[in-house]
Order: C-alpha cells, then structure tokens, then sequence
C-alpha cells in the first residue's frame, strides 16, 4: 500500500510561503511604523508653518553649494520669494543637518508613551518637509503617517466588525436553516442590492454631521462595518450549510456529537479560515472606504488628517496644477492594497484544497 | 477471440511505447514515478486491455499517448512512436491533427466530458471540421451516421439535444461517437465504464465490442475490471506500480502461477479461499427487526402549487440474526440508500418501527444506549472523514465524543484500530486528506470499530473501489466480523462477491422488497428486477470466469 | 421564458420595496435635523410647509410616512426637495440621465475589453503576455479611485485636451445639435475613461479567473483531445461554458461601476445622481436622498434583471429549469 501524499502544502511550502510571509512582513512594518507615527514623523500633524504654505519637498543634499561633501545629509534654510509666493528659494548661507533621535514637537504613543524626541529631524528655522506642505503649512510626510493611523485602522477595525457581524448572522443562518435562514439571507440581499458607495453615504448621510473627531472615527467605523456585513454573512452560511450535510459531520452525529461538538470541532475551524481569507479582500475595501468618506467631508475632519481629507485640498483646481505632492497621499494605500491583495490571493490559494 | 500474434514477420506497429517513463510532481516536492519504462505495442486492428489497480499508472500512460498529461506530469524519458515516428518529433498542428483524427480519447466520466452548454450536435461537427473540410450537408450526414452506428434511433434528435438532457449511458454513447467521427486508427479508452450502473456498463460493453468488429479499430482499453477486459482485449497488459508485470493473451495469463496476476484477474477467487462460508449460527432473537418501515420525500418549488412526491420506501420488513450478513440489492433509485439512512438514525421514517435487540432505535422515540450500536460506512470517502483531521484524531473521534477513558488511551486504542484495518500506526499523525480513497475507507471502518458496534450498515461502501481493491476490502470485513462478531447490512448495486461472504440476499425495486433469496438462489430468480441486476453483472464477467453470482 | 423572467422581476421589485423600507428605518433613526424648521428653504411660504407637512404625514409615525412616499411615488413626484422647492423627481430625472450616459458606454467599454483580453490571458497563462497581464491588473487594482478621479482632472487642466469637468460648455446648447453632441462627447472622454480604469481590472481578473477554472474541467481537456484548434476552444468552448459565472459577475460589475461613478461625477463635477447625493446630504434633504439611493438601486436591479436574460438566452441548463 502506498504511503500517504501530502495534499496540503505547510506554511512554508515555497510556492506560497515567500509571498506570504514577504506580504505579512511588510504590513506588519507599516502598521508599526504608522502606530509609531508621533516618533518617526519629524513633526506634529497640526504644527503650522505659516511662512511655508505649499512648499515643495525639501531638498536633500550630500554636496553643499561650494561643492564640499559631507556624510551627514542637510537641508538649506528656504524662504518665500518676493516675486512669486509659489517659489521658494534655498539660502546656502543656512544649512542644517538632518539629527537623528532629535527634540521636536510633544507626541504620545498609543496614549501611554510621551516624549519630545523624533527619530530624524533638523532645527528650527530649517525645516524637513519630505512631502512638501499643505495651504496651512502643515507637514505632508508627518501627516501621512498620522493619517495612516486613522485610514489602516479604520479600515482593519471595520473589517473585523463586518467579519464578527457576518460570522454571528450567517453561523445563525446556516446552523438552523430552513425559516431563520431564508429570512437572514432574504435580509443580506436588501443590503447587496444597494450600490455598495451609495449604502455607505446614505448611512453615513442619516447620522449627525457635526462630530468630535473621535466619535467620527468611531462612527465611520460603525458605518463601514455594518454596510459589510452581507457579504461575510453569507459566505459563512454557504460554508456552514455544505459542511453540515457533509457525512463527517452525519457520521459525528451518529457518534452522538452534540450540537456544540460540531460547531467547536469540524465548524469553526473551517470558517475561521474562511473568514480570514474574507478580511484580507475585506480591509482594503474598507480602507477605501474611508479614504473616500472622508474626502467627501463625511468622515474625519480638521484637524486630524486621514488620506482622504488630506486628498480633499487637491480638488482645487490651482492646488492639483501646481502643487503636485499634494496627491502623494493617494499613492499611499498602493503598497498596503498591494500587500492585502497578495495575503488574500495566497490565503484563497490555500482555502481551495478543502473547501 | 482472435490472437494477435502470428509467426510471420510483423508489419509497423500501429503504436509502439519504448521504456516510457511518466513522473508526476504532487504537491509538497514529491516526486511520483506513475510510469517506469513500459513497453507496448499495438498493431492495427489489434486490442490490447492495461489491467491494474488504481494508482498503477495506466491513465497516465493513455495521457501521455495523446499528449493530454495534466500540467504537473512529465514525461521522463522512453519515446512513443506512432506509425513509426516518434510523437516528440511532431509538430504541434501535427499533434492537433492526429488528435481526434488518428488517435482519440474516450475518458472515464461520460458526463462530463461534453460541453454543457452547446449542443451535442454542435460538439460533434466540430471535433469532424476541425480536421477536414465539410460541407454542412455532408457534417450533418456523417453525424447522423455516427449517431445511429453508436446505437441512437433518433440522431436528429440528439443533434439538438444539450448533455443535461440525456442519461449517462445515453451521454457516453455520444462521447464514443464524437471520438470515432474521424475514423480513426487507434482508440483509447480510460476506464470507460467505472461511472456507470453495471446495466449501462453491459450495454456499452457491447457496442464497443461490435463498433470495434465492425470498424476494425485498434484499441487501448484500460481498466480495473478483468472482466471486461477479457470481453474486448487481444492481448492483455498487466500494470503494477508503473511497470507491466505481465503479458499476454487471456489463456496464457489465466495459466500462469503469478499470485498477483491471479488475484487481479479472478478477485473473487482469491477471496473464495479465504472465505469460510460456514457462519456460526446465532441463535434467539434476531439482532434488527424492521416492521413496515415508510418513507416519503416532498418536493415543492417556490411559489408553485406543484407538489413532487416520492415514495421512497414502503412497507419495509426485514430481520437481521445477529452475526450474519444481510446483502440489499437494488438499481439506483430503488429506496436502498434512504433504508440505510432510516436504519442508521438519519431520517426518521414516516411510518413502522425499527427494533434493535428489542429496543426501539427510531428517531423519535431513542434510545440513547442503542445510538452508537448502529454504524454507518458511506460511500463517498472523500467527504465521510474531515479532511484536516489527523487519522489519528479521525478514528478517535467516537472515543471523544463520549469521552471515553483518558486522552491517551483513546490515542492507543485509535493506534490498534488502525492496525486492524490493515493500515500502518506510522501514519497516524497524517491528515486524512492524504490518504488514498481505499485508505479512507479503511479509516471509515477503523472509526466505526471504534464506537463498539452491533450492527455495520454499508452504503456503497465499496462501489467507487477497483476491483482488486474491492476483494480486499471484503476479505478485511469478513475478518472483522469473524473476530468481533458484527452484522452487516451490505447494500449495493452491483452483484460482486455477494456470493461469498452474504447469507441472504433482499432485492429492492421502487421502494419496496421485491424478493428474499439466497445467493445461490439468486441466478434462477424469475423476478424482473432480480433478472436485471443479474444479467447485468453477467454480461460484465466474460464467460469462462467465474462470475460472481 | 415570460415566466422566468416576471419571476425574477417580481424578485427585483421586491428587493426594491426591502430597500425603499431599510432607507426609511435609517432615516428614523437619523436625529429630528431633517424636519427643523431652520434647515427648510427660507422660500416655502407657512401655508405650503403645513400643506406638504401634511401631504408628507412628516410628523405622523413612521407607517404612515412611507405608505405617503408611496403613494407620491406612484404619482411620480418620488417626494418633495426642502431645498429646492420641487418634487424630488423633477431634480432625480435629468441626474439619472446623466448618470446613465456615463455609466452605460463604461459598462460596454470594460465588458469588451475585459473579456478578450481575459479569455486571452487565460489562454496563455503562465507565459509572459499573462504575467505582464497580472502585474498590470494588480497595478490598476490597487491604485484608489479617488487618485484616478484626481488624474484624470489633472490630465484635463495640463493638457487642454478634455474639457475640465461638467457636463457641457457654456454655449453648446446654441450652437446646433450636431456640435452640442460632439461637445458632450468631449466631455464625456474622461469621465468615462477614469471609471473604465477605476472598474475594469477587477473584471479583468474574474473573467481570466473563470476560463482557468474551466480549462481544467473534463471537457475542456476532452475537446482538446479531440484536436480542437486553440482559438475555437477558447472562445467557442470555453467562452460560453463559462458564461453562467460571467454573468453574474456582469451584476456585480453594474454595482462596482455605479459606485465608482458616483466619486468620478462628484470630483470631475459631472451632474449625475452623484453629487446630487452629496448636496442633499448637507442640506438634510431626505426625499432626494431616499430617492437617489432608490435609483442607483433600481439601476442596479435593471443591470440583474438584463443578466438574467443573458443568462437565458447562452445556458441551456437554465432554460431546462425555467
């Protein structure tokens, strides 16, 4: 008799294993980086340069203007020109080197860490605006990052919310069946038979417009969430409904499984990983989701940043002409949609072989 | 049955294999030799039959052949030379053209090998025009013909007609037209009946081997059944492991003393050895009594008045004594499989009652004593054990459930099943989704130990088995029951080995028992659904074989 | 065929009225703004705004308030705009249009570039003309719309070309028909160029991901062993064997495209259902919001509906059944 083949491949076959943890790696990067945006971002996202509004990204340089090298890299000291407000000028007789671990605007991490230290930066009145500024002077990098907390984490927490809401009503569904289950799905349908974009501003549209920033988030969240549920739901009844007719599960019965063996032993399994694959197409979903409400003005407001609003300013004519990096926070979400994208499609690889 | 050897100087074979030699790249890096350097020759107008088992590599030799190989499998070495040129040699047009043209396929499922949504008629015409021109008279003339040569009496009707329309015999038919349409030279054929109910099986059995006098076809027929293989096949290839093991006419072969080739062609054989008919006789009362069991099944569309009722058993009364071996036959649709599900304590039955050692064990009024008592073997092994359990964890599965004794002595006693079963202990840690589909059984039945029954019901438990497989299967059952003292409920559809290991035989036909019989009694019945099964397995064992019944 | 099809309108009518039901329980539990005095058009003279309190019951129970939307409905009016001082429709109507002129040429556009082209790159998959395929859609997937909504008005302002947003130039209407067509044309360009790149790789990839699942079915590797030339057993066998899949991703991709050309029309200052949307929403104006929410639905369940019928006529297997 021949031994058993393996039919599933491990985690670290090496088909699906680099991508994978290549994927996992880099959003596990980016998360960090962003939950630590107070540190790495050389400033504070409502710190305002008002001599500086649409300036350009700073110059690096390695050569100063005499030509000489130096290792560390510094940034000359720019003013307004007096002929046109759009150019700024380099003063050569001003550089400033890039500091690491320097003093800089007051910061708190996650609520419970305070510090004035940033991990690069230079000194006033130089100053690093890698992304250049908005009309108010703002720093675009550090508001990248702090909008980065607010578009990544809406989006993980909504999905996660659909997620729970789909596993909850679609488990309901597909573990009674007949009636409960015709209406749950009857229900599911009314939500998938709206325009996904208009579902979500219609909701958003009934609740309160003028918000603290924090329950807006909260809100937003909700918003997302709940519009999701549908698709989650039933996906979960489909796997719930197949797998209880199939005959591991009549023979468990016969064993005089109860209902709670079933579901803990041969159910949940099966749809964790199911609900899993779900989210990843899910997040990013959901972060455009948000990106897009709050560049309608329905999400997160002044003076928080999201990639959204911050896209917001580029809808003025003069503003997406001349200043170009005020579109950079819409390359943001590529690499994080691009690292989803590929977690989801090696997840669904790897659901295939047992569904 | 003519010999294709003469003692004349041979003409250019038609097909000749060279030491070919098939690998297979199977998930996790495995490599699996499915082919090691076989020979074979075919001449025109010559048949030749590959008999193995399952897993022994004939497929994959009839895919390497007409360059259908799944995109995981290569070829390694050895060549194919095909009227004298060697297939690598071809163009890819020449490959296309000889495709269907020359050298055709009929593969092992009818039912879908054809398009589901054009029209039989359209499927046929093309596989004709893609290799020489018609006009659309002449297409239409050829297809008729073809249809009528592979049995149909209507083809004008079948031009029309979509796949879902037709039965799977009615479906297999026209695969096997669509491959002769070109006329060609060399006919494989994959397994071409292990799909089909053994009547079907004995009416395309027949056509083969008339279209195969009638068109002078030169054939590769492959398959598990020794049977059917002696009903076509010239000469006879006997594959194992990748390797022809044996050659030669049916005589030569039926002569030899090899115990592996006498045991794939005449399983029954090798089991009737090891069969002790004698059971010992439990007397007093029977272990299972069934009295008047019914059983409907409502189907309604949505919104519609129109109601669909089926009456899928009625009045059922059956007695099983306790250590015995009870085999229920019956054509598909007959009620055998909703019996065994009423028994088993899936369906509760609409009316009758159903007594084990006394006690009633229907659904509503149960007792829970009685649950485990009965057990269920399926017949679709791939769905009965979760595929992400570990074998393990599969045959203790019973113990958990009712908590039996502490974790590792459930562990130990799941070991010793395991072994009974005749699988390695080694194994227990591996998925249960890597084991092969006679494997899995075996699993099913190590579980079903496990919960300590009285009574085995076994759905089709062995119909997706090859042969040889199925002789195995039965001689373990017949251990198991000899040892632990179990009765079996045996249903199936197909006469084989019934004879040897079954007491009483109940034929059921539309939801009732038609005839209670012995096996021995069963070839005299005078019953028409009796008749039927019977003559159906008969035209499948050839003549000369000791046939089942 | 009747029957199936008034089933499966029966259906979409159906989903319509859960919607219009689900809309109303929202707005329930929206706070008391919609009906606040100060937020009404200071134009509505007191008797009128008792009149339509009245003819609204916007101050009865919930019930009564959709059974009066109803019966509006049915008249046409579809409720009444606080903001504008008109029945909902008269503001719905033109915006519908607009939005379907964008929409529709969008759809034709991505559903005949996606599909030889997926079909194709299933065709060759593995092969460099379908890696490059898949790095291009995964490019396109993950760009947001909003960026591609932003470009395409950049496009606009660098170039010249394209008319920079709207929907018509000033004098066009003056001009003749043939001029006012071209013109509108014009306009049309980007807007329905940036839907057709915000929508088309996800369709892209289904199609491609639908034919390689068929490729490996038994009758697909059966016809090739028959010899079947590639072209034909792509698009002859594949093709329609998949198009049951495909066609309900056709109502899907009518979903992805509306939302997709609402945020289009609202950047590119287009005057569809969109920014219509948006507007009512600041201005608390709850029938027109109800309203274009029930429009892009009903657009949504005509997009289904004409999937069914596609459906019909290409698989036999639902014919059987019908």
């Amino acid at each position: 008799m021949n031994a058993p083949t393996p039919a599933f491949s491990g985690l670290r076959s090496t088909k699906f294993g680099s991508k994978l943890t290549w994927a996992i790696w880099f959003l596990l990067v980016v998360h960090a980086v962003v939950v630590l945006a107070g540190f790495v971002a050389p400033y504070s996202f409502e710190t305002q340069e008002r001599e500086h509004p649409y300036a350009p990204p700073t110059r690096l340089h390695f050569v100063d203007c005499s030509g000489k090298f130096h290792f560390r890299p510094f940034v000359y000291v720019t003013k307004a020109s007096e002929n046109d407000l759009n150019e700024y000028q380099q003063d050569c007789s001003q550089p400033a080197g890039i500091e690491f671990f320097a003093q800089g605007d007051r910061y708190t991490i996650l609520g419970m860490f305070t510090s004035t230290r940033h991990l690069f930066g230079v000194q006033s009145p130089a100053s690093l605006f890698l992304m250049g500024t908005d009309g108010f002077g703002r720093d675009q990098f550090s508001r990248l990052l702090y909008g980065g907390q607010v578009s990544l984490f809406a989006g993980f927490v909504a999905a996660a919310f659909s997620a729970l809401a789909g596993l909850l009503l679609g488990g309901i569904a597909g573990m009674y069946g007949g009636r409960v289950d015709d209406m749950a799905m009857r229900f599911a349908e009314i939500f998938i038979t709206i325009p996904w974009f208009y579902l979500l501003i219609a909701v958003r549209a009934f609740l309160p417009l003028q918000i603290s920033p924090l329950t807006a988030f909260l809100l937003v969240v909700s918003v997302i969430g709940i519009v999701g549920w549908s698709r989650p739901a039933r996906l979960v009844r489909g796997v719930i409904l197949s797998a209880r007719e199939r005959n591991f599960v009549l023979a468990a019965r016969g064993f005089g499984a109860s209902n709670a063996y079933l579901l803990k032993k041969h159910l949940m399994p099966l749809t964790f990983r199911v609900l899993l694959t779900q989210m990843a197409v899910l997040i990013p979903q959901f972060i455009l989701a948000e990106v897009i409400l709050s560049f309608l003005g329905l999400g997160i407001g002044e003076p928080f940043p999201s990639w959204g609003n911050m896209l917001a300013q580029a809808q003025q004519y003069h503003v997406l002409v001349s200043y170009w990096w005020m579109l950079l926070p819409g390359l943001a979400p590529v690499p994080v949609f691009l690292a989803y994208h590929s977690l989801a499609e090696t997840l669904q690889e790897r659901i295939k072989s047992y569904i | 049955m003519t010999s294709g050897k003469l003692s004349l100087p041979k003409p250019e074979p038609l097909l000749r294999v060279s030491a070919l030699s098939v690998d297979y790249d199977a998930v996790g890096g495995n490599m699996v030799h499915a082919v090691r350097q076989l020979d074979l020759e075919i001449a025109g107008g010559e048949s030749v039959g590959v008999l193995g088992e399952s897993g022994s590599g004939k497929s994959s030799l009839a895919l390497a052949i007409i360059r259908l190989l799944p995109k995981n499998a290569c070829v390694v070495s050895g060549r194919i030379d095909y009227r004298g040129r060697s297939l690598a040699e071809f163009s890819p047009a020449e490959l296309r053209a000889m495709c269907g043209a020359e050298v055709s396929l009929i593969s092992q499922e009818p039912a879908l090998a054809l398009n589901p949504v054009l029209s039989l008629g359209r499927q046929l015409a093309d596989v004709l025009l893609a290799h020489r021109k018609f006009t659309r008279q002449e297409v239409k003339a050829r297809c008729n013909e073809m249809l009528c040569q592979v049995g149909f009496d209507d083809p004008g009707r079948v031009m029309r007609a979509y796949p879902h329309e037709l039965s799977g015999g009615q479906r297999q038919r026209v695969a096997i037209a669509q491959a002769l349409i070109c006329r060609p030279k060399l006919l494989i054929a994959d397994e071409p009946f292990s799909a089909l109910d053994a009547a079907t099986q004995a009416e395309i059995l027949e056509l083969l081997q008339r279209l195969k006098r009638d068109l002078g076809l030169a054939m590769l027929f492959i398959t598990h059944n020794a049977g059917t293989v002696a009903a076509l096949a010239d000469n006879i290839v006997i594959m194992r492991e990748g390797e022809a093991i044996a050659r030669g006419t049916m005589e030569t072969l039926q002569a030899s003393g090899d115990e592996y080739v006498q045991g794939i062609l005449f399983p029954e054989k090798s089991l009737a050895n090891a069969t002790h008919k004698e059971q010992p006789l439990v007397s007093g009362a029977p272990l299972l009594q069934v009295q008047g069991l019914s059983k409907k099944f409502v189907q309604k569309r949505m919104l519609s008045r129109k109601q669909f009722v089926v009456q899928s058993l009625e009045g059922i009364d059956l007695e099983l004594a306790a250590g015995s071996t009870v085999a229920v036959l019956g054509r598909s649709g007959s009620g055998k499989s909703t019996l065994a599900r009423c028994l088993a304590g899936f369906e509760a039955p609409d009316l009758g009652e159903i007594l084990l050692d006394g006690n009633p064990v229907t659904e509503k009024k149960r007792d829970p004593r009685w649950q485990t008592k009965v057990q269920m073997i399926f017949q679709d092994a791939a769905t009965s054990l979760n595929p992400r359990f570990t074998a393990r964890q599969v045959v203790a599965e019973p113990l958990e459930i009712a908590r039996w004794k502490s974790e590792a002595e459930r562990m130990a006693r799941a070991m010793k099943l395991m072994e009974e079963v005749g699988l390695d202990p080694e194994w227990a840690a591996r998925l249960a989704g890597e084991f092969s589909g006679g494997q899995r059984q075996r699993l099913s039945l190590a579980r079903a130990l496990a919960a300590d029954p009285k009574l085995l019901i076994m759905d089709e438990a062995l119909s997706g088995l090859d042969m040889p497989l199925q002789a195995q299967m039965v001689r373990l059952l017949m251990e198991l029951q000899a040892r632990h003292g179990l009765t079996y409920l045996y249903i199936s559809h197909d006469l084989n080995f019934i004879s040897l290991f079954a007491r009483e035989v109940v034929v059921m036909n539309a939801g009732r028992i038609v005839e209670r019989t012995t096996p021995e009694k069963l070839a005299e019945s005078m019953h028409p659904a009796t008749r039927e099964l019977v003559e159906a397995s008969e035209r499948l064992h050839a003549p000369g074989m000791e046939a089942a019944v | 065929m009747i029957r199936y099809l008034a089933r499966r309108a029966a259906h979409g009518l159906l989903m319509l009225f859960g919607v219009s039901i689900l809309l109303f329980l929202l707005f329930q539990a929206a706070p008391g703004d919609f009906l606040s005095d100060a937020r009404v058009n200071s134009q509505i003279s007191a008797e009128t705004l008792a009149q339509l309190r009245v003819q609204y019951g916007l101050d009865q129970p919930l019930p009564v308030r959709y059974w009066q939307w109803l019966k509006s409905s049915a008249k046409g009016e579809f409720g009444y705009s606080f903001a504008y001082n008109t029945p909902a429709s008269t503001l719905l109507w033109p915006r519908a249009r607009n939005t379907l002129l964008l929409s529709v040429p969008a759809l034709l556009i991505s559903w005949l570039i996606a599909v030889p082209l997926g079909v194709f790159a299933a065709g060759w998959k593995g092969r460099w003309a379908d890696r490059l395929f898949s790095s291009g859609t995964s490019a396109l997937l993950a760009l947001p719309d909003v960026l591609i909504a932003l470009l395409a008005l950049l496009i606009a302002l660098k170039t010249g070309i394209f008319p920079v947003g709207g929907m018509t130039s000033i004098n066009a209407q003056d001009q003749g028909t043939w001029a006012w067509l071209r013109d509108l044309g014009w306009h049309m360009v980007l807007p329905v160029g940036a839907i057709v790149i915000g929508s088309l790789a996800i369709i892209l990839r289904h199609v491609r991901a639908s034919i390689i699942e068929l490729m490996d079915s038994s009758y697909m590797r059966a016809a090739e062993g028959h010899g079947l030339p590639r072209f034909k057993l792509l698009f002859g066998y594949a093709l329609p064997a998949a198009a049951n899949p495909l066609i309900s991703l056709f109502g899907l991709s009518v979903a992805l495209l509306l939302s997709v050309s609402l945020l289009i029309e609202v950047v590119m200052s287009w005057p569809g259902i969109g920014p219509l949307l948006l507007e009512a929403i600041m201005a608390r104006d709850l029938f027109v919001v109800i309203g274009a929410v029930m429009l892009s639905t009903v657009f949504l369940v005509a997009g289904n509906l004409l999937g069914d019928v596609l459906l019909y006529a290409f698989d036999p297997r639902i014919r059987r059944q019908a």
